[in-house]
């Protein structure tokens, strides 16, 4: 059995050796913080729904650390042939829970009590 | 494309077969991934705005449903931007597997077009209420 040419690595070899010694471009790192963005952008939302129904903020609030989580889940074995499927699970998670607090929202906006002129105060 | 074959694309692994082409390289793979939450943050203030304008923003005068007229699109686009950046992502993902060129992205024109739609609208609804 031969060792496999050094100049011509495979594909998930090349992503697992990226990963583990250098984070080539701070990918790894950047796409993290892109996560925590929108886990704040999800908290931000619970925060002004939370002022107009309690129960639908906190719902939403609910949320953030399933979304913190999500992009902290270890990508070791997700590089390694099978990105798509795990990555798709989060991206799906995060499309259903933005429809769904875009749902909740529209309810809160047609049918909720307003507070006319409370950016005036 | 055809349609049946569209929506199988955006169907949950649809059009992210693992074994469909070979592995990207894991930098583009995670430029895709920000390019979908970047996104989705776009689609979340736009819920944050929309809600804002129909519960916090005063009545305008003479139109009683203008702060609806201005909110309820921009909740709506929300979700639709949710849903086109998640058919986004997998036809990317599959291009990238495949080597083939980059889809042309629809998302910036319905953003612009929304926007500016919103934007007349409100200049109307301005207009209207302006005129006691």
């Amino acid at each position: 059995m031969t060792d496999p040419e050094p100049s011509d690595p495979k594909p998930s070899d090349t992503a697992a050796s990226e990963t583990e010694e250098g984070d080539v471009g701070r990918a790894l790192e950047r796409t993290s913080l892109s996560w925590t963005r929108t886990a704040l952008a999800f908290a931000a939302l619970g925060g002004v729904v939370l002022k107009q129904n309690v129960i639908t903020g906190l719902i939403i609030l609910a949320v953030v650390p399933l979304i913190w989580r999500l992009g902290r889940l270890p990508r070791s074995a997700s590089t390694l042939g099978g990105l798509p499927t795990v990555g798709g699970t989060r991206i799906r998670v995060i499309t259903a829970s933005i429809v769904g607090v875009a749902l909740l929202s529209l309810l809160i906006a047609v049918l909720g009590p307003s507070v006319p002129g409370a950016l005036h105060r | 494309m055809s349609r049946s074959g569209r929506f199988a694309a955006w169907w949950p692994g649809g059009g992210a077969d693992p074994g469909e082409g070979h592995e990207p390289d894991p930098r583009f793979t995670f430029a895709n991934e920000r390019t979908f939450l970047a996104w989705s943050r776009t689609a979340l203030a736009l819920v944050i705005a929309g809600l804002g304008i129909v519960q916090l923003l005063p009545p305008f005068p003479r139109v009683p449903i203008g702060r609806h007229l201005l909110g309820v699109p921009l909740i709506v686009l929300g979700a639709v931007l949710a849903i086109v950046a998640y058919g986004e992502w997998v036809r990317n993902q599959r291009a990238l597997r495949r080597g083939d060129p980059l889809p042309r992205s629809v998302m910036p024109w319905i953003l612009a077009a929304t926007v500016a739609g919103i934007a007349v609208i409100s200049a109307i609804v301005l207009l209207i209420s302006a005129l006691r």
